[in-house]
């Protein structure tokens, strides 16, 4: 088949990920905000997809850096193909809107590296993977990362509730925190684009390069640059309304400290790792910063039945995409009525898990469907014991 | 191997991090409640997680808030004080976001 062809082919698939991958991470910024009634939740997804638009163009250091690693290639190693690419992404994509359909927040990253290696063990052998960078660097990670911001959130979030506490009664000015869970989200929003667009970025860069439009170690092209951000912007405006609804209120009801004690959490923790050049999961890290925040809230409980669920996404993401990946790649190897196939089979089965959909729809609308009852609200209580002898003392 | 000196640090500084800035937040708003200016924010838009209260339920709620901010044991001079302490953690918060957009780009920093 025409190499030009199977470029676009693949820019194509590339940009459909992209907007996948927004949709699939709206939730981590802002899922809390939402549940906490900070933010309306459209005007929630429009200020990420905005921050997630002017994230993409801040910085071309990871798309330049993506492939690094996990598949060897170059001098001495593999040639990987276009053909890889578009099969891996195939993988990556169906995978995605599985664990979208099922309300499920998993890592798009994962998805995408599962499906890239799968299809290269099918289509190049077992040797391209380099599978201690792949543990070291994407398995252990994932197990590390939620457990450890699950702590630094409930720490947090215990400070936030001991710092503002009251006696009984009187007013703990609580609702505040719906104020810095804006900007909290906020910081949450912008680094996942300057990190999510550009692995698309490098994706599509990579093709250009295997398919010879590019010079070798070049960054990515004006277009390629635009064309991901707007991917990525319109798919976070979409809203994956299952994921928010997951993070927001499956795992656990989630209150204004809280909810900033969890963002902060998350943000600080991506942040930090990605300026020591650690990269994690931005989904791994939200979801572990929600859990630890219901955690350290008296009285919260978290439903461990849906966290499981979570956690059993994350170790499915990789080798399920993989698997995806490697049966794209099988067919690739039938030349091109194998790449017909795959798109085929890929488009009805997008279909399908659409139209499955269909069948339970999650809007924006479920997530306040008590809008319009009334104008003031109480946060439900959760009774504190007071010690006698302080009953009396005057709290400042 | 994974690089387990990095993941320490890493560990440490988001712990560092989130509990300065949350506890700076936390003391800047109870500092406001103190100084006789509680922040009320009502929520945008109402979730499963907030209970709705009946009209009469939230006029009662609203006097004995008004209740407890009017019996303000402090003098005038402290809850001044309070009111700048506040305003001082707010804009340490301010700075806080500041700092990460400066970490998030990274023209900024290169």
């Amino acid at each position: 088949m025409d190499l030009t062809l199977i470029v676009a082919l693949v820019i194509a698939l590339s940009l459909v990920f992209d907007f996948t991958n927004g949709f699939h991470d709206t939730a981590n910024a802002m899922a809390t905000p939402i549940a906490t009634g900070a933010m309306r939740p459209k005007v929630a997804v429009g200020l990420a997809a905005v921050l997630n638009l002017v994230g993409a163009f801040l910085s071309t250091e990871v798309a330049k850096t993506v492939s690094g690693g996990i598949i060897r290639e170059g001098n001495g190693g593999v040639q990987i193909t276009p053909q890889i690419i578009f099969a891996g992404l195939i993988g990556a994509i169906v995978w995605n809107l599985i664990t979208w359909l099922r309300g499920l927040p998993s890592s798009s990253s994962h998805a995408l590296f599962g499906g890239l290696i799968g299809a290269a063990i099918i289509g190049i052998g077992v040797q391209s993977v380099d599978f201690s960078v792949v543990f070291a660097k994407v398995i252990l990670p994932a197990l590390i990362a939620p457990v450890t911001v699950g702590v630094v959130a409930l720490i947090a979030t215990r400070l936030a509730y001991f710092i503002t506490r009251r006696d009984a009664g009187k007013a703990d000015g609580r609702g505040g925190f719906r104020y810095a869970q804006i900007f909290s989200s906020s910081l949450v929003a912008l680094a996942h684009g300057t990190n999510d667009a550009q692995k698309t970025m490098g994706v599509i860069t990579l093709t250009l390069i295997a398919g010879g439009f590019q010079a070798v170690g070049s960054g990515p092209q004006w277009w390629v640059i635009c064309t991901c951000a707007l991917a990525i912007a319109i798919g976070t405006y979409t809203g994956g309304w299952r994921i928010i609804l997951t993070m927001g209120r499956g795992l656990t009801d989630v209150k204004p400290a809280q909810g900033f004690a969890a963002e902060t959490s998350t943000a600080a923790t991506i942040l930090a790792s990605s300026h020591l050049g650690f990269a994690l999961s931005t989904t791994q890290v939200a979801s572990g910063s929600v859990i630890g925040s219901g955690l350290g809230r008296r009285g919260a409980t978290v439903r461990w039945g849906m966290a499981g669920q979570i956690a059993l996404g994350w170790l499915l993401t990789l080798p399920a995409s993989a698997v995806m990946g490697a049966f794209a790649a099988g067919f690739t190897l039938l030349g091109p009525i194998g790449l017909v196939i795959d798109l085929v089979l890929g488009s009805v089965i997008v279909a399908l898990l659409f139209r499955q959909s269909r069948r339970t729809r999650i809007t924006h609308d479920n997530l306040h469907d008590i809008d319009d009852a009334a104008l003031v609200v109480n946060i439900k209580k959760t009774p504190r014991r007071i010690a006698r002898r302080d009953r009396k003392k005057v709290s400042l | 191997m994974i690089d387990w000196g990095a993941f320490f640090v890493v560990a440490g500084a988001s712990l560092l991090a989130s509990t300065v800035v949350v506890s700076l937040y936390s003391l800047g708003l109870r500092l406001l409640t103190s100084s006789g200016r509680a922040l009320v924010v009502d929520p945008a838009s109402f979730t499963g997680a907030i209970t709705v209260l009946t009209p009469k339920r939230a006029a009662k709620e609203a006097k004995r808030q008004r209740k407890s901010a009017t019996a303000n044991p402090l003098t005038v001079f402290q809850k001044r004080l309070a009111l700048v302490g506040a305003y001082a953690c707010f804009v340490l918060c301010v700075g806080a976001v500041l700092y990460g957009v400066y970490l998030i780009v990274p023209a900024l920093h290169r």
